[in-house]
């Protein structure tokens, strides 16, 4: 049985501006087709979700501290919803307290980035979900 | 922060000291009781000891007096024996001339003070009565014997001088009345010399109480060694009258003795300090009172003697009221003392209860500003990179994306803005580092210095031409800490040398209680007067182009140090080489 690979959507929700263009400009450099829609913060990633504009499969790549709605708030959000709780998210922050890691884990995160940490110009998150996507089966609709 | 309950329990216990001292104890009670016992038995002490002597003056005062008494008892009777001498050595009777010669001679008044008069009585039986006055009225023609009475024989009182006072005895028959004819026929009977009871002398004008002092003399070569031979031989006695106050008063001045005076014979009074006119001496409740019976010569005369005022007067002492009072001064000062001592500790823990108060609420401000400081450091470094990181990124595509399209200049530009922005991003970690100190609290654990030393050196960016040695040495100490100091302290030695190739060494010494780190470079050193400033924070000793460096690397590792309670010094000649003390604290507890 060969089930044809749709190409996996990012939603990208940060809201700092160069933050977000270093995830672009990370897709480009690796010559990726991929889709990244983005949104501002939690509840704009939220209506986009529920929204349908956000194609399956898809992975979230998700800030913590946002205006409006934050990470963590926009995860309780989705776990919540029976619709989105299936969702793959990946944390990318500044933050490196323990508080904020294990909160994020306690709500089913895929993993947890440092914005510090992942080295020039997001190349290696951009490496990891390339190969993430490439290889692990996604949650069906 | 975990030394303050040990800290708490001193100063507690401390403070429990100042309020025990603070109070009255069993101690400060006893000291005064026991002030008090000693105080009351010196005086008691010194009160029986003033009573006891008081006593004994009394027992020598009154025995003096009758010792007195008899004393001068027996000068008188010796004046009587010398008549009989006198009476005996004569050829012939002794006529009225001869014994006035012989009294006037004797001085009597001079010699036996107290005496009333020397004389003679004759024996005369009834039948010889007028031959007897007709030969005495041959010298004095008045001379007659009175009164008459029923005695079988005459004892006339023949002679006695000095004649002017004792006048009306003259010719007075003794034998008339009891007391003075017993005393008499005792006195021949017994040849002693006697006395008579109590009498009242016919020349005492104020009737007092007096009596008779016989010596009797016999013929001479009669036998006398019986009762009935001394009454054949019987001639006469002399005599001597006394009157008893005026015997007490040459014997026994009332105002050279301290005791009050009653003689009676037989129940009758002989004598009496009231009757007399220094009765104002006698003391109506006399502190002691003696009774003494003493024979005197042929009578018992009974002494009562008691203490006059004058006594009473002596007896005062203060010793003892002064004993009780300085005592008393003194327990009196001693509460004083105390309850000064107790009010001071008092004071002294009111004041320091305050002091601590004040302190407490300083230290809670204290603690509440460093650590609004710390947060803000903390708050305004992170907050400050995000923006950093930003422009950082910026900066980076644009000289990635624009570097055919650039000219030279531009592209130097981005590359110092490139540079300052890693330099603030180092500022900014630093700062961090340093607000972080306080924020978590590492353990204990071993750390291997050599190996921890090495690894920090290797991570570190520096020319191969450095090298370090480091002594092997295992260590009970929080970890990060202890890395974040070596890395920084190795960092400078790298960073600030002089030279393109240098040596590290870091070698180690245990003392009492902390471990020391010395971390020692070949670089340029410190001068002297730089070194404080090198220790504060954002202070570099070279212009920051020069040498890239935020300034806090040992400002960090010093406050990290002493965050955990050690001490950071920096030895230097300011010419070659700088070695960075480090102490750390042994103990275990941080």
């Amino acid at each position: 049985m060969t089930v044809e690979k749709k190409e996996v959507t990012l939603l990208l929700i940060e809201d700092d501006e160069v933050d977000a263009m270093s995830i672009t400009r990370a897709f480009r450099k690796m010559s990726l087709g991929n889709p990244i829609i983005r949104a501002c913060d939690g509840l704009e990633g939220l209506e986009l979700l529920r929204s349908g504009k956000v194609q399956s499969p898809y992975v979230i790549l998700l800030d913590l501290q946002m205006p409006r709605l934050n990470g963590l708030e926009f995860l309780d959000e989705i776990r919540q919803d029976p619709k989105l709780v299936n969702s793959i998210v990946f944390v990318l922050t500044t933050s490196k307290s323990d508080e904020d890691i294990t909160a994020s884990y306690r709500k089913h995160i895929a993993g947890y980035f440092v914005k510090d940490q992942v080295g020039e110009g997001f190349l290696d998150i951009v490496k990891v979900l390339n190969g993430y996507w490439k290889i692990v089966i996604f949650p069906g609709e | 922060m975990k030394d303050i309950p040990t800290e708490s329990i001193n100063t507690e216990s401390e403070r429990q000291k100042l309020i025990d001292s603070s109070q009255f104890q069993g101690i400060h009670w006893f000291i005064l009781m026991l002030s008090c016992i000693l105080t009351f038995a010196a005086w008691y002490i010194a009160t029986e000891q003033h009573n006891k002597s008081v006593a004994e003056r009394f027992e020598r005062e009154s025995l003096q007096s009758i010792e007195l008494v008899k004393e001068r008892m027996q000068l008188y009777e010796h004046a009587l024996w010398g008549a009989v001498a006198h009476i005996d050595a004569s050829d012939k009777e002794v006529d009225y001339l001869q014994w006035k010669n012989y009294s006037d001679s004797l001085q009597i008044h001079q010699t036996y003070p107290g005496i009333n008069g020397l004389g003679i009585i004759l024996n005369v039986k009834l039948e010889q009565k007028n031959s007897f006055i007709n030969q005495q009225q041959k010298q004095r023609a008045n001379f007659t014997i009175h009164p008459s009475h029923k005695e079988p024989e005459l004892w006339p009182i023949t002679y006695i001088e000095p004649y002017l006072t004792n006048k009306q005895a003259v010719g007075l028959d003794v034998a008339f009345e009891k007391n003075r004819y017993s005393g008499i026929k005792n006195a021949r009977d017994t040849g002693l010399a006697q006395l008579t009871g109590p009498i009242t002398l016919v020349q005492d004008a104020k009737q007092t109480p007096g009596f008779l002092f016989y010596a009797p003399f016999y013929k001479k070569g009669a036998l006398r060694d019986s009762v009935s031979a001394r009454r054949e031989a019987i001639i006469g006695v002399t005599y001597a009258p006394f009157i008893m106050s005026k015997l007490i008063s040459g014997t026994l001045a009332v105002d050279k003795r301290h005791v009050t005076l009653k003689i009676s014979d037989n129940g009758e009074s002989l004598y009496n300090d009231a009757d007399n006119d220094d009765a104002s001496k006698i003391d109506p409740n006399p502190l002691f009172i003696k009774h003494i019976d003493v024979d005197l010569y042929g009578r018992k005369w009974q002494f009562q003697i008691s203490s006059n005022l004058d006594f009473r007067e002596n007896s005062k002492s203060n010793q003892p009221h002064l004993i009780l009072l300085g005592g008393v001064i003194i327990n009196l000062l001693l509460l004083a003392l105390f309850i000064f001592l107790s009010r001071a500790n008092k004071q002294a823990l009111a004041y320091a209860d305050v002091i601590t108060r004040e302190l407490k609420i300083k230290t809670q401000r204290l603690v509440k500003s460093n650590q609004d400081l710390e947060q803000f450091a903390y708050v305004a470094s992170h907050d400050l990179k995000s923006p950093l990181n930003a422009i950082r990124k910026l900066v980076s595509w644009i000289s990635e994306d624009c570097e055919n399209l650039l000219p030279a200049s531009s592209k130097e530009h981005l590359t110092l803005l490139n540079n300052r922005s890693e330099r603030m991003n180092k500022l900014l970690d630093d700062l961090l580092d340093y607000a972080r100190i306080g924020r978590h609290e590492y353990k204990s654990q071993p750390v291997d210095l050599a190996a921890t030393a090495r690894e920090i050196f290797s991570l570190l960016d520096h020319p191969k031409t450095f090298t370090l040695s480091v002594e092997s040495q295992s260590l009970n100490v929080a970890k990060i800490p202890l890395e974040i100091v070596l890395r920084n302290l190795i960092s400078n030695a790298i960073k600030h040398h002089d030279k393109s190739s240098g040596h590290i060494e870091i070698t180690y010494e245990k003392d009492d209680d902390s471990h020391a780190i010395y971390v020692k470079d070949d670089g340029p050193g410190i001068p002297k007067d730089l070194v404080d400033k090198a220790l504060e924070m954002f202070q570099t000793l070279r212009p920051r182009d020069k040498v890239e460096g935020s300034g806090m690397g040992l400002s960090l590792s010093k406050k990290t140090v002493e965050h955990y309670g050690g001490s950071l010094t920096i030895e230097s000649d300011g010419k070659s080489g700088t070695t960075i003390i480090v102490r750390w604290p042994a103990k275990n507890t941080k």
